[in-house]
């Protein structure tokens, strides 16, 4: 019997209430094995893994690859693997490869058949793909049916076209027609990590309000505690399922009223609702008790369907090919008549690569200037050293390359009034200085699209790995 | 209310910021007692106005929600660049507090 098989006929009613592991917020840069264990000992029903974000920026959607290693993605599946295979429970992870599109869920599911083989394990994995149909996207966005969350470059049927990878964030419906099937193990695509841990409470029949507020909170594995770590986390639905309690698997974390209300603001625009496809989640008549120093119990949380189900697409196109040249400067002249240097590299450099390089750009992030500041860098003091990053895009890495080799040159070398050191205005700290970079893409959608039949959206397979046959 | 300047990061235990998605930054502070949260909510410098200013954005474009569950006060920002496209220089948007450091409340 699969392990949805068995929790279903034997399911943990509303009356008894249900225990489920976060295990990771970003599964794939270690997850802490003895946290899970301690977890595993508290004999949940299910455990779940969120993988994926559009945190670490737009490369790894748009080049279809994962933001975390291989070798530690292996470990820590194989580490959930182990475990949810060892009682014989559900284990859900959204997000597969960062991404979440195809290429993503298919690097997945190639370690996770790779796992199956080596513990000599049979399987039964549902695969639920999260890529936008373009024709669907594309009719809604002649419907009006799309809306941008944010500032974000107008979008048209033709970034549609060029977007690399262009996926929605399943919700609820998806993961409960992949729980239908029966599996062992679910592997989303790109997913709300709510719906990762919220589903299968709701499909029991326990209140949606407080299941889904749990799930927010346990997709951050232990970050809602004081300190706040990435240990594998126990939310506990009590019996009735209006309430429910927060426990960290490592005994240094305590999850406290403050500290658990306080994550509500975390990476959130508005910390009082929580937008999914199928409903809104408010949390603003939620409260927070202290069961003893390091249990919390939360309720309170409402859940509201809605009228038209959205779900929130995302997508990454290609700008160019990057390099970057690297280098330092601690002469008080060159940091004083800093926008003089600039301004004078700029016009030489592009004077040399006008007529044999013309379709590139450059920008100067100098550390020690204010270059992290977004909106106002009033206030920082004057630098005794300056770091150059000179990021340069083109259509070829080559012709990249060209560009921060010319710049390399004039910085180096450039004269400017006032000039002391006239053997070189900078400091590189390795040779070459100038670094191919790879393909640089951009976000081009994150927006909410209207959806009629969420049903076909994200399609659901199958796979039955026999990990016991070795060939 | 004390007579004398209060510095926002002498009192603040929190003062952070992060990407809440790729389009807009979240700046989170947060205190360790209720008449610190309360002096920094009633705080002219904390304002829809004096933030947009501090920040260099139309009004429009920053929101102050206050937080009570947390002794939290949460300002939104909308990006001037999409996190992680060229000309971005904080794909987390985690450095983005800079400009409250040297608040007085």
């Amino acid at each position: 019997m699969t392990a949805v098989a068995k929790l279903l006929a034997n399911p943990p009613s509303v009356s008894e209430g249900m225990r489920i592991i976060g295990a990771s917020g970003q599964l794939g840069y270690g997850v802490l094995a003895d946290s899970l264990a301690r977890g595993l000992e508290r004999s949940p029903h299910m455990i779940g893994a969120d993988m994926g974000s559009v945190d670490p920026g737009p490369y790894y959607l748009g080049a279809g690859r994962m933001a975390t290693s291989e070798a530690i993605t292996r470990r820590d599946l194989t580490l959930l693997i182990k475990a949810a295979r060892s009682q014989n429970i559900p284990l859900i992870i959204g997000s597969a490869g960062t991404g979440g599109a195809t290429p993503h869920v298919q690097a997945t599911m190639d370690i996770v058949r790779s796992i199956a083989r080596e513990l000599r394990l049979d399987m039964k994995v549902a695969v639920i793909y999260a890529d936008m149909p373009r024709d669907l996207v594309k009719k809604m966005l002649r419907d009006g049916r799309i809306r941008t969350l944010g500032p974000i470059p107008e979008i048209d049927e033709a970034a549609v076209d060029r977007a690399t990878n262009l996926v929605g964030q399943m919700g609820q419906e998806a993961f409960k027609r992949a729980l239908e099937l029966e599996p062992d193990i679910i592997i989303a695509g790109r997913a709300c990590d709510t719906a990762i841990y919220g589903t299968i409470p709701a499909m029991l029949g326990y209140p949606v309000g407080p299941a889904v507020h749990m799930a927010k909170i346990i997709e951050c594995a232990s970050l809602c505690c004081m300190p706040g770590g990435r240990d594998a986390i126990l939310g506990t639905i009590e019996p009735g399922g209006e309430s429910f309690t927060l426990e960290s698997m490592n005994p240094m974390r305590a999850a406290t009223p403050l500290s658990v209300a306080a994550h509500s603001l975390y990476e959130q625009g508005d910390p009082m609702v929580v937008y999914e496809p199928e409903g809104i989640l408010r949390v603003n008549n939620a409260s927070y008790e202290a069961v003893n120093e390091r249990i919390t119990r939360v309720r309170g949380a409402t859940w509201e369907y809605a009228k038209q189900p959205t779900v929130k697409i995302e997508g990454a196109e290609r700008v160019g090919e990057r390099a970057i040249m690297c280098a330092g400067s601690s002469d008080p002249k060159v940091i004083e008549k800093l926008a003089l240097v600039e301004k004078g590299v700029h016009e030489i450099a592009s004077s040399i690569l006008s007529g044999h390089i013309d379709d590139y750009s450059v920008k100067f992030h100098v550390y020690g200037t204010g270059a992290t500041q977004l909106f106002s860098s009033a206030g920082l003091p004057t630098p005794g050293e300056i770091f150059f990053l000179v990021e340069c895009i083109a259509d070829t890495a080559d012709k990249a390359k060209a560009v921060a080799t010319v710049y390399k040159q004039y910085l180096l070398h450039h004269g400017f009034p006032g000039r002391i050191s006239t053997s070189g205005n900078v400091a590189f700290p390795f040779t070459p200085p100038e670094v191919s970079a790879g393909t640089a893409y951009r976000f081009s959608f994150y927006h909410v699209m209207e959806v009629d039949d969420l049903h076909s959206l994200f399609p659901v397979e199958i796979e039955n790995i026999k990990g016991n046959v070795q060939v | 209310m004390s007579a004398s300047p209060v510095r926002l990061i002498d009192v603040a235990t929190v003062i952070r910021s992060k990407n809440a998605g790729p389009l807009q930054i979240t700046l989170d502070i947060m205190f360790p007692d209720q008449s610190a949260y309360e002096l920094a909510c009633a705080s002219p410098a904390l304002t829809v106005e004096s933030l947009a200013k501090r920040y260099n954005v139309e009004t429009a474009a920053l929101n102050v929600i206050p937080y009570p569950p947390a002794r939290a006060i949460k300002i939104v920002i909308d990006r001037p660049v999409v996190a992680g496209t060229p000309g971005d220089t904080d794909v987390y948007g985690a450095q983005q507090h800079l400009p409250l450091l040297d608040i007085v409340l």
